[in-house]
């Protein structure tokens, strides 16, 4: 996918005028929070399966290498195939192939996010393949001229009902439906009729089981039933770091994925996916194949951000997240929004690809806080923040400006005489009003609100006479 | 038992901005029987280098506040953010030179945030402030999120009979501040900074309270512009200290 | 250099990969793999009544609806009494392992082959259920083909009260005493198909069935 992430600030003043999203984004607010806050109350022990499955993925990441060494050859124990690409190309390139093999005139895909790094649907349409979306919130944004999501689980969040409406009426030429179950009935119907005819399915994988050689996958709609289900073959598209050892690791993760996601104690369905299907077998794919994806995660396994590969792609950091809750996904650019974006597309895309998303947070912690797999979000921003600003790729003028600050501020009379000079400044502009309307030098803060009046002297003025004086009273 | 000596950090922020917050936090330890030094040389704590990425300056403004600090028996420090930053941060900043990650473990496990030292280690029956009317708090992020801050303030206020706490919906939510955030991403700031005014204003108190300067500024500099000219923003300590 | 050697490779160098630290490496690796203790669990009684109660509520909960009855001889007409107040067809695709029961006698059409698209009910039986959320598990094979449970837009599962256990942990070790090996299909199924991509509006019927309806067999 093209990455748009330099134009993150324009877009994000875009998406804050733009009334229809804002109205969209609004009505989504909290309700994944809500739902989630009510599902981990189920857990026991919440604190502690956090830890369990942040040991989990770390004992995989540490060894990557030997963990996919094992689950590749238990795959090809059940009959898989397996193979590895290095980039987006390469994953383009291998799944036109098998296409072609297999003579495949139509693949039908579940959710991937991978496809999505790898604009696998532009190049399976290339090649004269025709890819159908079929996750609900896929399929509207695919005949909505290939939009790119905006969530990594819920595509479409900042669509309306409306927008839907609208939408299939133009695409499928029916009568306008304003009720979402018919809606939902009219894409159902359209792609049934896909799920029986294409070739091929295509899916992600939530986690890859090394003791069995097995795709879990996540779903709720059956989707992902079908696509694995009625087609001959079975393409899985994953990233290298998706490896866990057990079942029972798996079932310790299935605990926290979906009400972490979208706050249900279990997703509807839960599939497990082992090798191909048997001659007396009435349905199942006869060719399954895995396509191992590196597309930068190899670069991060043992390096500083390594706690990164730990996630598990539920969405709470975004659904959590003040800045990803004020201007929707689009803003950022790329595949993935969001804190989990701001880590990874830098990362997998280039940092210099991504200089403002490392700043596009509070640091409120929030997304922290919430991680089901403990990743500490906003100290791997500030970590890139350092490498951006040790690579020289902040603008010249913040560097210098902190690096002025900081030295001033390791001299104390000067600071202290600069921070007079500022409070009196700051009280001359707002000329004895509470507050300041325009502040020349940082008008990035009175764009949106005032700048209150300081009280015109430092404490340290302040302190100081206080002393002398209690001082002087002392003498007498 | 000897007094406690503590060491107050006032912060950049209050020293700039809002002195009268620094001289509640001096009154409130004051009445509670500490012997406070307020050391002349303190400047920021470094947490704006740190979060930009300069570990050069923000090293080098940790080491300068660890040695300012040493020999009290306490810090303490009007703000969950800065006293965050000393706390959690340089101990981390530190940890290929022993030496400095010693000092500043040590320094970590003398520093609170106001609230919780009053409440947590001093355990005050009782506070200086007369302050009358309803209220409702605004918990900052890094106190609430890595300090635990979340009790204590409530607790302080509790203790305060004209003071009737009115819940926000919200109030865990970020403000929008964010330190160089709320320059660099100004629209967007204001923007999350208003939804918690919506917030403050569903509550209906005719105050919020804080215990953060930087998110009070954002919150007083929305409501202003809102158009709001009543709604008072209060720092914890102006509230619990009373105004001399 | 193929693309498996080169990324593998520089994983191996991240993790300054030798001799002697893949042995150790492979050490922790084969105990993690023989670890069967599960994590962190939420407290499920586990009396037979207790676990037959929560996998009730937790269907209920997650849209199923419910019925039980004494012995497996009275599914076929519990399941015709459904059908007729939901005014549902009666016609159904089954799996072969319950093509033995007397459907005709409770005036039902029942087939037992793999499901096709124009099939409105399929019944199924189910490999276990799981007490902790409402969840029937099912496991391919020729006699109980994946597609009944996902092609019909009424899914019937008869579960066996005695299949109801505690966790899913606990139906990995069933699986694996009774199966041996994973079969090509593990299918965990709680409640209808559904989806909330349009506003977070769940709609129940996104691709697969509109209900479920499960049939306890106590005896």
């Amino acid at each position: 996918m093209e990455i748009k992430s330099m134009r993150f600030k324009a877009n994000s003043e875009a998406s804050l005028a733009n009334v229809v999203l804002q109205g969209n984004l609004k009505n989504a607010k909290g309700k994944f929070v809500t739902k989630r806050a009510e599902a981990i109350k189920e857990l026991d022990d919440f604190e502690g399966t956090r830890d369990a499955a942040a040991a989990i993925r770390n004992k995989v990441i540490d060894n990557l290498d030997l963990w996919l060494e094992r689950f590749e050859t238990k795959a090809q124990e059940t009959g898989a195939q397996v193979m590895w690409a290095k980039d987006g190309a390469e994953v383009c390139r291998l799944v036109t192939e098998i296409a072609r093999k297999h003579g495949v005139t139509k693949v039908t895909k579940s959710k991937s996010m991978l496809s999505e790094e790898a604009g696998l649907n532009q190049a399976l349409e290339a090649a004269g393949i025709q890819p159908v979306e079929t996750d609900l919130g896929e399929y509207i944004l695919q005949v909505n001229d290939n939009e790119p999501p905006s969530h990594i689980i819920a595509p479409a969040v900042h669509k309306s009902l409306d927008d839907v409406a609208d939408l299939f009426h133009k695409v499928h030429g029916t009568p306008r439906k304003t009720e979402i179950p018919a809606l939902t009935r009219e894409a159902r119907e359209v792609l049934r009729g896909h799920f029986l005819t294409a070739e091929m399915g295509l899916s992600g994988g939530n986690f890859l089981v090394a003791e069995t050689g097995s795709v879990a996958l996540v779903t709720n709609e059956g989707n992902g039933r079908m696509v694995t289900t009625m087609p001959k073959v079975h393409v899985v598209i994953t990233g290298i770091e998706k490896v866990i050892p057990t079942l029972e690791d798996l079932s310790t993760l299935m605990r926290l994925l979906p009400r972490s996601a979208t706050g249900q104690s279990i997703s509807n369905y839960f599939s497990i996916l082992t090798g191909v299907k048997k001659p007396e077998e009435h349905d199942g794919p006869e060719h399954l194949y895995f396509v191992l994806v590196d597309a930068g995660r190899a670069d991060v396994v043992g390096g500083e951000f390594h706690e990164m590969l730990r996630c598990i792609r539920c969405g709470a950091c975004m659904n959590h997240c003040p800045v990803y809750q004020t201007i929707g996904g689009h803003a950022y650019g790329w595949v993935y929004p969001g804190p989990m974006g701001s880590v990874l597309t830098p990362l997998y895309a280039g940092i210099e690809n991504a200089i403002d998303l490392p700043h596009a947070a509070t640091l409120c912690n929030q997304c922290g806080v919430v991680c089901p797999v403990k990743i500490p979000l906003p100290e791997l921003l500030r970590k890139l923040r350092e490498k951006q600003t040790d690579a020289g790729l902040r603008p010249l003028t913040e560097r210098i400006g902190l690096r002025v600050w900081a030295w001033v501020a390791q001299r104390p009379a000067l600071y202290g005489l600069g921070a007079s000079l500022g409070a009196r400044y700051l009280k001359w502009l707002a000329g004895g009003n509470k507050s300041i309307r325009l502040l020349p030098a940082a008008q990035e803060w009175t764009n949106g609100r005032d700048f209150p009046a300081p009280q015109g002297q430092t404490f340290r003025e302040m302190y100081a006479a206080r002393r002398k004086s209690a001082a002087q009273g002392d003498a007498k | 038992m000897a007094n406690k000596r503590v060491g107050l950090f006032v912060t950049c922020l209050v020293d700039l901005m809002r002195p009268r917050i620094g001289f509640a936090a001096l009154k409130l330890l004051e009445t509670a029987g500490c012997d406070v030094i307020v050391p002349d040389t303190q400047t920021c704590c470094g947490q704006p280098a740190w979060n930009s990425g300069d570990k050069a300056g923000a090293e080098a403004l940790a080491k300068k506040t660890i040695a300012e600090f040493e020999g009290f028996d306490y810090i303490v420090v009007p703000s969950g953010s800065c006293g965050d930053h000393i706390r959690s941060e340089y101990q981390s900043m530190f940890a290929e030179e022993p030496s400095w990650r010693d000092r500043a473990t040590a320094m970590a496990a003398r520093t609170y945030e106001l609230t919780d030292f009053l409440a947590s280690v001093l355990k005050v029956d009782s506070v200086p402030g007369d302050y009358e009317g309803t209220v409702t708090y605004h918990d900052s992020c890094s106190g609430l999120r890595s300090m635990g801050i979340k009790a204590q303030p409530r607790a302080l206020l509790a203790k305060m009979k004209g003071v009737q706490l009115k819940e926000m919906n919200g109030c865990e939510e970020c403000c929008g501040f964010g330190g160089t955030f709320s320059v660099k991403f100004g629209e967007v700031s204001a923007a999350i900074a208003g939804r918690k005014c919506d917030f403050i204003h569903a509550s209906g108190a005719p105050a919020v309270v804080g215990g953060d300067l930087g998110c009070l500024l954002n919150i007083e500099g929305k409501l202003r512009r809102m158009g709001d000219e009543t709604t008072q923003v209060l720092h914890v300590a102006e509230v619990l200290a009373g105004r001399d | 250099m193929s693309s498996r050697e080169d990324i593998l490779g520089r994983v191996r160098a991240a993790l300054h990969r030798n001799a002697g630290n893949a042995a150790t490496a492979r050490e922790v690796m084969a105990a993690a793999l023989a670890n069967r203790n599960p994590g962190p669990q939420p407290a499920v009684a586990g009396e037979p009544r207790a676990l037959l109660e929560r996998f009730r509520l937790k269907s209920e909960q997650a849209s199923s609806t419910v019925d039980i009855v004494a012995t497996e001889a009275d599914v076929p007409a519990a399941i015709a009494k459904y059908l007729a107040a939901m005014k549902l067809p009666t016609s159904a695709v089954a799996w072969a392992s319950l093509g033995a029961l007397d459907w005709a006698g409770a005036g039902l059409k029942v087939e037992a082959r793999g499901a096709r698209d124009a099939d409105l009910v399929g019944i199924t039986g189910c490999f276990c259920a799981v007490a902790e959320t409402g969840t029937l598990m099912m496991t391919s094979s020729p006699d109980t083909p994946a597609a009944v449970s996902l092609l019909p837009e009424t899914h019937i599962a008869v579960v066996q009260a005695s299949r109801i256990v505690a966790y899913m942990e606990d139906a990995w070790n069933l699986a694996r005493a009774e199966l041996g090996s994973l079969p090509r299909a593990v299918n965990f199924i709680s409640g209808p198909s559904r989806t909330g991509d349009i506003e977070q509006t769940i709609v129940l019927g996104a691709h697969g069935p509109y209900r479920v309806h499960l049939v306890i067999v106590e005896g």
